[in-house]
């Protein structure tokens, strides 16, 4: 394994007009770790990768790449405007559509960016990256007879050739089947940890930011609204506009009833349906709350379990059922609440769960979390 | 196989599909044979009549078939450096940047297609001429063009470079610059992603227009005699000559017209095999 430069990692904070768009994002991402740009379409992620890769020109701020300044507007402590051109960075981009070059092989695509390709080192470095990326047997084909899954890791490797300071992946995986995506996702972790690079990545998938992410920041309307480890970032957001973003199944408004602080939880009510919740300091009984609860978080029964530390149990019946790969989406009525829930196509099909049929929805007082905003 | 220019590389579907014509494909069928016929026929002819033609063989190796083949290749070899070297960055700026000033010239661009080659000529004339607008300034640099070796190559470049520029620009257009910003990236300059990305995705069609622009150069006629005139040996280009030879020498005018034949069927087979060399880029 050759030894990699940009032990460093990358840092900015810009802000960037882009036809009437205006983005401002603030980033840090190290070496050998994962950073995720996560947020709807239109967000501003795709400019945010642009403008670190020095395709789009910010109007104020600065980036640094592996300790260097790749563009400062002038105004900061340095005084000195910087603007270093997209080829002199020494940054990775790989986008959605590869983006392979259509008339070389698949060598000659990875070889691309290696400043003597003829050589023996850049020879050795191809073969490197087509065992890493497992590409062998396929170096000499032209890049429209790879499937999607060989396209992208090819893009990748090319884009690994030169030993870039910073990885930038645009929506890498989204043009691929769930199970390709699964695959290739392990195999970019693996890869991201050898080479030590510092990598951005674009997504709309919230699994896959899970997956993925060492780090991640939502980004919305060309803004950051939250930011963080995954699980507390996208898992259990603390405020409803990014808890809608990051597609939280369930989102209860309801009043705070009674505090028990023994226990660390509180009981919030709508009507007469009756929740335990994690005790939220701020909260006085009589306040309104907007509940939280991930689709994936509730269990399924066909009756109420007898003893269970579960502290919720509500009973309902099924009101719809929606395929939603690799399971399922059922909808559960209950008593006018709708509960969505997320199970997979086996406990369907063993608890016979067709629209009508009367079930119970079971979920621990902390997987609801409360949302402010 | 000219079809093939204007389509692009071949069917879609590599001609695999065999559509269904219904009650149409009768009049298909006649109506082909009817134009193989018209476009074979002279052809046939004009080889036939050469076969046996008195004077044909010495008329090939003629100081008059000679000369205005030397002058000929010379001419549309420089025409189409000229063509290449001042088309190409034209066409690539036609291909990447919008405004509504590019959009109208970018019109302009095939007036020449369309123009009578012999108005080309006059026009010509009125703006290099002795007498024209550009006259009194050229004289007074002592450079006189009309009826001049130059004047060929200024005729030809004015009526064949757009079928070139169209050509270009329509290939560098079919280069998403997105392939060229990831180029950049991998730290190659933006003038070396040119010479390695854009220009080999846009060759087949370079090459295309290029040797329709050739083709078009070659069998320039009204232009040319209008601006350079028909001076054997300076000015008188191979289509210039057969009209002349027609008059006195029936041999040599098939000679030429012969030869003329082959060079452009020369030029389609030699891009037809360069094209397939070049394999599908899409």
């Amino acid at each position: 394994m050759s030894g990699q430069p940009g032990g460093d990692g990358a840092s900015g904070r810009f802000g960037v007009n882009l036809g009437g768009f205006r983005m401002e994002l603030e980033f840090e991402v190290d070496a050998g770790r994962v950073l995720v740009l996560f947020g709807p379409s239109g967000a501003g992620k795709t400019t945010a990768l642009r403008t670190i890769a020095g395709l789009v020109r910010p109007d104020a701020g600065h980036i640094d790449i592996a300790g260097r300044t790749v563009y400062a507007d002038g105004n900061g402590a340095g005084g000195r405007p910087i603007w270093v051109q997209p080829h002199r960075r020494g940054v990775g981009y790989v986008t959605q559509q590869n983006h392979l070059f259509p008339h070389l092989t698949v060598r000659q695509n990875i070889a691309y960016g290696l400043p003597d390709r003829r050589s023996e080192p850049a020879r050795q470095r191809v073969a490197e990256l087509v065992a890493r990326l497992r590409l062998d047997g396929l170096e000499d084909r032209r890049v429209w007879q790879l499937s999607g899954g060989q396209q992208q890791r090819a893009a990748l490797a090319r884009a690994l050739a030169p030993s870039p300071d910073l990885l930038l992946l645009d929506e890498p995986f989204a043009a691929l089947d769930m199970e390709l995506r699964r695959e290739l996702g392990a195999e970019l972790r693996a890869t991201v940890r050898q080479f030590d690079v510092p990598v951005i990545l674009v997504t709309h998938s919230r699994e896959e930011a899970l997956a993925l992410g060492d780090e991640v920041q939502i980004i919305d309307a060309g803004v950051t609204v939250a930011s963080g480890p995954p699980l507390t970032a996208l898992e259990q957001p603390g405020r409803g506009r990014v808890a809608r973003l990051v597609g939280v199944e369930n989102l209860l408004e309801m009043r705070v009833t009674a505090r028990l602080p023994q226990d660390g939880t509180m009981v919030c009510a709508a009507a007469e349906h009756l929740l335990e919740t994690p005790l939220a300091d701020g909260c006085a009984v009589g306040d309104p709350v907007t509940v939280g609860i991930r689709a994936s978080d509730i269990i399924l029964a066909a009756g109420p379990l007898p003893q269970s530390s579960a502290r919720n149990t509500w009973a309902g019946v099924v009101s719809a059922v929606s395929p939603r790969p690799p399971g399922y989406e059922v909808t559960l009525d209950c008593d006018g609440m709708p509960l969505r829930c997320h199970i997979t196509g086996t406990s369907m099909e063993a608890m016979g769960i067709a629209t009508g049929l009367p079930l119970w929805a079971i979920f621990k007082a902390s997987s609801c979390f409360l949302l402010s905003e | 196989m000219i079809a093939r220019f204007f389509l692009g590389n071949g069917r879609a579907d590599g001609g695999r599909h065999q559509a269904s014509l219904g009650a149409l494909a009768p009049a298909g069928v006649a109506a082909t044979v009817i134009y193989v016929l018209f476009i074979g026929l002279p052809i046939v002819a004009l080889l036939a009549r050469a076969g046996q033609q008195e004077g044909f063989l010495t008329g090939l190796t003629g100081e008059l078939v000679l000369q205005a083949l030397r002058l000929t290749v010379i001419t549309s070899v420089v025409s189409m450096m000229v063509v290449v070297v001042v088309g190409t960055p034209f066409a690539l700026l036609l291909a990447r940047r919008r405004s509504t000033v590019l959009r109208v010239i970018d019109t302009f661009v095939e007036l020449p297609i369309v123009l009578p080659p012999v108005v080309a000529g006059v026009a010509m004339l009125m703006a290099f001429g002795r007498n024209g607008l550009l006259g009194p300034a050229l004289g007074a640099l002592g450079v006189t063009l009309p009826f001049t070796t130059a004047a060929v190559i200024f005729a030809q470049v004015f009526v064949a470079a757009p079928f070139y520029i169209r050509a270009a620009r329509i290939g560098f257009a079919g280069v998403d610059p997105t392939y060229e910003e990831v180029s950049q990236t991998l730290g190659v300059s933006p003038w070396a992603t040119f010479w390695r990305l854009t220009l080999p995705v846009a060759w087949p069609s370079l090459l295309t227009g290029l040797t329709l622009a050739w083709a078009r150069a070659v069998s320039e006629f009204g232009a040319t005699i209008m601006f350079a005139g028909n001076l054997t040996g300076r000015t008188q280009t191979m289509p210039l000559a057969i009209m002349t030879a027609m008059e006195s020498s029936l041999g040599s005018a098939l000679a030429l017209a012969v030869l003329l034949l082959a060079m452009s069927a020369l030029a389609l087979a030699a891009l037809s095999v360069l094209l397939r060399r070049t394999g599908p880029t899409a």
